[in-house]
């Protein structure tokens, strides 16, 4: 039989499943055109939730490499690692899903706006991150982790970007401000998206806390033959 | 000379068709509405209708190219899992085996 916390994340997905579906047609055939943007602008309600969850693991990954920096913990260093994964997948969403709709509405692709150089700046932190702890020697993971410090520092940067400098993106208030036809429209999107991140944030913890594990255990092993 | 107009055959009842216009066949305006409004309309229709598709193809590459990630991500975790179990298996069947040497790691 099943632990109880192995079913946490086939829950996860399985709550994530009707939001998305809803999520989705509600996208394409219940929600209104805005009235600048036109049909473009329903890029948001996929966009804007890529940033902010790239921003929550930038962050997450941020305070767990401080832990890890500061208590040695192996745990910690496999959420610091499980989350800056799932916050590159999401800075990949933003980077690639941003120049499209900035394509449709703007123009062009990259405005080279305050907004998108920090989000940029963030990605990239992260890739470098995420290139340490893959391929650096075992003394790089305390370079790695302050990088990932570095990058949750980054995200208060990207969210006033808009207000402490001119740029072509809207001002922060914007969700607040969406009329109950998007609002019921974006919610259940990021629902579904933040769901299904930290679903697979949880299996890859699980596999990274594993797989040290399983390197200690034939430590051990050639311990008790040596 | 006025055309005779043709009969034309409806739900098998056969009626008299209008007649043609004795200018040769060119548009008569409804009331309100100016053949130069009508093409002006029609070409905003067009102009409106090809946007919106274009804009829907955005959309579409934008939705699959995040769904893509993250299919891509979910296959990545598979394969992990996968190598972690054979690594698992190994270190049973080296524990099993008393002179057996280590490993490898995940």
């Amino acid at each position: 039989m099943k632990r109880k916390s192995e079913l946490v994340v086939p829950l996860l997905f399985l709550a994530a499943a009707p939001l998305a579906v809803y999520s989705v047609q509600r996208v394409f055939l219940h929600t209104p055109n805005e009235r600048t943007m036109g049909t473009a602008f329903k890029i948001f309600f996929f966009h804007v939730p890529m940033g902010w969850l790239c921003m929550l693991m930038a962050v997450i990954s941020g305070v767990a490499a401080y832990v890890q920096l500061r208590r040695r913990s192996r745990t910690a260093a496999a959420v610091a690692l499980a989350s800056a994964e799932i916050g590159f997948l999401g800075g990949l969403g933003v980077m690639l899903t941003g120049p499209i709709w900035g394509h449709a509405t703007w123009g062009t692709p990259w405005t080279g706006d305050a907004r998108q150089v920090t989000t940029a700046l963030l990605w990239l932190v992260i890739a470098a991150y995420l290139l340490l702890r893959h391929f650096g020697q075992h003394a790089s993971e305390r370079l790695a982790a302050a990088l990932a410090i570095f990058g949750a520092v980054n995200v208060p940067l990207i969210y006033y970007a808009v207000k402490l400098w001119k740029t072509t993106h809207p001002t922060t208030g914007v969700v607040a401000k969406l009329p109950p036809e998007m609002w019921a429209t974006f919610w259940p999107g990021l629902g579904a998206l933040l769901l299904v991140s930290f679903g697979l944030f949880a299996i890859r913890a699980r596999q990274l806390v594993l797989a040290g594990e399983l390197d200690d255990a034939y430590v051990r092993l050639e311990d008790s033959r040596a | 000379m006025t055309p005779i107009a043709p009969p034309v055959l409806i739900t098998g009842l056969v009626f008299e068709a209008a007649p043609a216009p004795a200018d040769g066949g060119d548009y008569v305006p409804a009331v309100g509405t100016s053949r130069e409004e009508k093409e002006i309309l029609a070409a905003l229709e067009d102009k409106a209708a090809a946007k919106t598709a274009s804009d829907y193809q955005h959309i579409v590459w934008a939705y699959g190219i995040l769904w893509a990630i993250f299919a891509a991500y979910g296959l990545f975790l598979w394969r992990r899992s996968a190598r972690l179990r054979a690594d698992v298996d190994a270190l049973r069947q080296a524990l099993d085996r008393p002179a057996a040497r280590g490993g490898p790691g995940a």
